[in-house]
């Protein structure tokens, strides 16, 4: 059974319909929308011994054959453990959104997205093909950005969402540029294949590819430089920012990453950068989370830094960089989503995060304060929680490096490690104590709206608990959970053996004095963020990225005005011109086929003479015409002349298209200039002079092209296939039809998403504020009993018209 | 004046102009019609409304349809592309074909696909005409406004 793509289209086919079943109605939707991601979970979970011992699951779909397109799925140890934390939380967080939306209307459309981000995301570390991970990953960009922007009458949450996206779409195209080098390179774009490929790290396209993927993944896990979009992105409702911006989506990127590990580790590029880039965001993530008092900003800062670990230990190829990291995935989700979805319920309840205005919460919430508590000792790493073996097993790496005599990278990683840990000790202490325990509140306390229902703090409190016992029972599936997904990343098996208590280490006593200076911070926790309040904002990535933006914009601006500032004739007339010197260029560089141009005229019929005479009398009458009204009737003649060449050529579908456009547009025409009383009708001569020549340059053009293109033939003629084809192969008798929705679909579908696209920018037009302003007048004329919604006689338009000739 | 009988028209000719669009849409897989010139006959039923009772009368009726008639004419297009990867690969036609009442039917992708074109041009329609035609209301209105100032001025 194909169960792969089946858990995908699950996932996709119940965002669609949790949105029509109107989820807000009923708290009971909590149950039901755990249930997909709650079962995929457990399908997964019986997959775990499979696995384990080495075997994967692998389905390969053709998406699209002829381009070498594919649908590929593999479940490896990699996927799963991934694949896992992703349902897994993914289930606690459906089950929240229903409490935290409850009642609010638009709850169905936000499990909607959620559900597609769900299933985007599940499919991205399922991938086994470069091009089905991008897709999926794109997937993740755009249901972020609809996710960021839920409530999108706020600005800071459609700014928030924009810069999201921008950043890691733009970072998204440098990966899309690195795949298909990769993929061209090696012939495939197969991941098992590129990883197999002999010699593919030593290859010379190889760093450019790496460098542009990594763009790609530190854009996407908010690395250095490109860390500010994720605090922005903290406007989202919490159970996406829980589940996006914590537990999965921002992890993408450190996946990717894990992924191409066995084929491009051993680079030193690949050492230096993640090395120095993971690091250095570590530290910066850490150390900045103590400033913010906005819950979900300073979890959204510990996210930066745990991102950054993670990116860091990914740069090694030893036994405990791989386990630090496998741990440190599985601890931080079970972790950060608990500590997010408890700033969710202490807003939801107190109309506010700010801890300036929060104090002694433990006492109206004592199921949340104790979930925050457990959390934050796992996000300080003090015994015997998960998030303490990951810290050991992270300090224990840079450790041994020290003592196999690296001090320069041993020493660094041991020095950022320790400093990054003891801020974020300070950090998450401050978090806890001033919302749950102190007894006062710098200003203004909020009060308790209402106290959270049990079910609110549930899933929460669940994932806390996994999170701390969970390290107790870790031998009971260390290897089939940890040492599989560690096998995908090492490329080769290993077993390991972890233990949480290793006697009085070196590493064990770093870690205790982490924290106790970690505490320290925490009691000088004001001194400090008034220190972080001195530094200046203006060389903080945001502002680079924040002035870059502009500056596209400007020069949009500037270029838009030099090159459409002009009235419309002398922009048509540059775009004619243009063409005209394309043919020109043509005929004074003759090649093979021009020549045979003039041998093969035939000689038209009377029928066509006759229609011929139409059109040109046609357009003698819309140039020498004295109103726009008439001009505009005299070229739909022209057009509708065009329409009776298609039919004496049985053409009937173009015909029809030609007269419906040709009718619309004189319509629409008539419609604009008929109410509008046009400026005078009259020019000078020099500017008709030139537009005869425009006029002149283009029937050429025109007649030249239309000639070459009937007496060349470049290869043979399709419309025979067509013709023969249709009814077998598409199964119509309208060969215009087939080709349209069947033969040429893609051509089809290319132009209805440029016509899908032209619509939404109508409508952008007619939301911006000039057309505003014109109907806001059509309104308070028609209010001020001003004709405006009876216009002028037309017959009177007219003859003024015709007056100013 | 030419108002009032172009709302009669309005009425009358408004359903049977969606009928044969909807006509020229059934019967587009096997003579002349199909989606797009569909879509186009469905605008011009549109436009005859603006004409007959204004843009913003227009706009009450199908504005809001605009932008969700194009997303979704493209999600069904890429959906019947999608649904051939049961038959082999994205675009491949899958098609049912049965006979009732001695007529013989038949369904495929390709006319579901016919179907996301109609509703993106006619989505697209709709926001082109509504926009334009507000724009020359609007004119019409600026231009009454600035001839009275004129007119007050010269008495």
């Amino acid at each position: 059974m194909p169960a792969l793509a089946l858990s995908l289209v699950i996932l996709f086919v119940s965002a669609p319909i949790f949105w029509l079943l109107k989820p807000h109605r009923s708290l009971w939707f909590a149950w039901l929308s755990a249930l997909p991601p709650a079962a995929i979970t457990v399908w997964q979970v019986l997959q775990l011994p499979t696995v384990a011992q080495g075997n994967f699951i692998a389905e390969r779909y053709a998406w699209a054959p002829t381009l070498g397109l594919e649908l590929a799925l593999r479940l490896d140890g990699l996927a799963l453990f991934f694949g896992l934390i992703i349902t897994g939380v993914g289930a606690c967080i459906a089950f929240y959104t229903a409490y935290y939306f409850e009642g609010e209307p638009r709850q169905g459309f936000f499990y909607l997205v959620l559900y597609g981000f769900m299933a985007s995301m599940l499919g991205l570390v399922w991938a086994d093909d470069l091009l089905t991970l991008f897709i999926f990953w794109e997937g993740t960009s755009i249901t972020s950005y609809l996710l960021i922007a839920f409530k999108s009458d706020y600005k800071g949450a459609t700014e928030g969402a924009r810069r999201a996206l921008i950043v890691t779409t733009a970072g998204g195209l440098a990966m899309l540029a690195g795949m298909v080098l990769l993929g061209l390179h090696v012939g495939s774009f197969n991941i098992s294949e590129i990883l197999a490929a002999p010699d593919i790290a030593a290859a010379s396209i190889t760093p450019v590819a790496l460098v542009l993927i990594f763009l790609g993944a530190f854009t996407k896990s908010a690395q250095f430089p490109f860390q500010f979009w994720l605090p922005g992105a903290m406007a989202a409702p919490t159970p996406a920012s829980a589940y996006l911006h914590s537990a999965t989506m921002v992890k993408a990127g450190v996946f990717l990453l894990a992924r191409l590990h066995p084929a491009f580790s051993e680079l030193p590029l690949w050492f230096w950068t993640l090395f120095l880039v993971g690091g250095f965001t570590m530290v910066l993530g850490g150390v900045s989370a103590i400033r913010y008092t906005d819950m979900k900003a300073l979890l959204a800062y510990a996210t930066v830094a745990v991102l950054g670990t993670l990116v860091m230990l990914l740069a090694f190829r030893e036994k405990y960089a791989y386990e630090a990291f496998v741990v440190t995935v599985l601890a931080h989700a079970l972790y950060k989503a608990p500590l997010f979805l408890s700033a969710g319920i202490v807003d939801h309840a107190m109309g506010t995060r700010d801890l300036r205005r929060l104090a002694n919460l433990a006492r109206a919430m004592p199921l949340v304060a104790a979930t925050v508590v457990l959390a934050a000792l796992s996000m300080s790493g003090v015994i015997p929680t998960m998030g303490f073996l990951a810290k050991e097993l992270m300090l224990e790496q840079g450790f041994q490096r020290l003592e196999h005599g690296d001090g320069l990278v041993g020493g660094l990683m041991y020095a950022a490690s320790v400093l990054a840990a003891l801020f974020m000790v300070g950090a998450i202490v401050t978090l806890a104590w001033e919302a749950f325990f102190r007894r006062q509140a710098d200003e203004h306390p909020a009060h308790l709206h209402h106290a959270p229902s049990p079910g609110f703090v549930a899933p929460a409190l669940l994932l806390t608990l996994l999170g701390t016992v969970g390290a107790f029972f870790a031998g009971a599936y260390e290897n089939l959970l940890f040492a599989p997904a560690i096998a995908a990343i090492a490329g080769e098996p290993t077993t390991l053996q972890l233990k949480l208590w290793h006697g009085l280490t070196p590493v064990f006593l770093t870690s205790l004095a982490a924290i106790a200076v970690g505490v320290g911070v925490f009691a000088l926790r004001n001194r400090v963020r008034r220190a972080f309040a001195a530094v200046p904002e203006k060389f903080s990535s945001l502002a680079v990225y924040d002035a870059t933006i502009d500056a596209i914009y400007h020069f949009a601006y500037r270029l838009t005005t030099v090159i459409q500032g002009s009235p419309m004739a002398p922009q048509v007339s540059v775009t004619l011109l243009a063409g005209v010197a394309v043919v020109v260029y043509a005929l004074f560089f003759p090649t093979a086929r021009t020549s045979v141009l003039l041998d093969s005229l035939e000689i038209p019929s009377i029928a066509e003479w006759l229609i011929f005479a139409l059109a040109i009398l046609g357009a003698l009458a819309t140039v020498r015409a004295r109103s726009r009204l008439s001009a505009i009737i005299s070229l739909g003649v022209v057009g509708i002349t065009v329409t009776i060449f298609f039919i004496v050529f049985g053409a009937p579908d173009l015909a029809l298209t030609q007269l419906l456009i040709e009718v619309l547009t004189v319509i629409l025409l008539v419609l604009v200039f008929f109410r509008v009383r046009p400026d005078p009708f009259i020019e000078d001569d020099r500017r008709r002079a030139f537009r005869l020549f425009v006029a002149i340059a283009m029937g050429f053009f025109g007649f030249t092209v239309v000639m070459v293109n009937h007496v060349t033939q470049i290869g043979e003629s399709i419309s025979p296939y067509f013709l023969e084809k249709s009814y077998s192969l598409g199964k119509g008798t309208n060969v215009v039809n087939v080709i349209l929705v069947d033969f040429r679909g893609y051509d089809t579908l290319g132009e209805i998403t440029v016509l899908g696209l032209a619509a939404l920018g109508g409508y952008a037009l007619l939301r911006s504020p000039q057309i505003h302003k014109l109907r806001r007048r059509i309104v308070a004329a028609r209010s001020a009993g001003e004709d405006g919604a009876h216009p002028v006689s037309p017959m009177k338009h007219e003859a003024t018209e015709v007056g100013h000739d | 004046m030419i108002e009032i009988y172009l709302r009669l028209v309005d009425k009358i000719l408004t359903p049977v102009i969606f009928l044969i669009a909807i006509f020229l849409f059934l019967r587009g897989h096997d003579m002349p019609g199909g989606g797009f010139i569909a879509g186009l006959v469905a605008a011009s039923a549109i436009e005859l409304t603006i004409l007959a009772r204004g843009a913003q009368a227009t706009r009450d009726r199908y504005g809001p349809w605009a932008v969700p008639l194009a997303g979704a004419g493209l999600t069904i297009a890429v959906g019947a592309a999608l649904l051939g990867m049961y038959n082999g690969g994205f675009f491949r036609s899958i098609w049912l074909e049965f006979s009732m009442a001695g007529e013989k039917l038949k369904f495929g992708t390709p006319q579901l696909f016919d179907l996301g074109v109609m509703f993106v041009v006619v989505g697209m329609a709709i926001t082109y005409l509504l926009r334009l035609g507000e724009a020359a209301e609007a004119a019409v209105t600026e231009q009454t406004r600035l001839e009275r100032q004129r007119e007050d001025r010269h008495r």
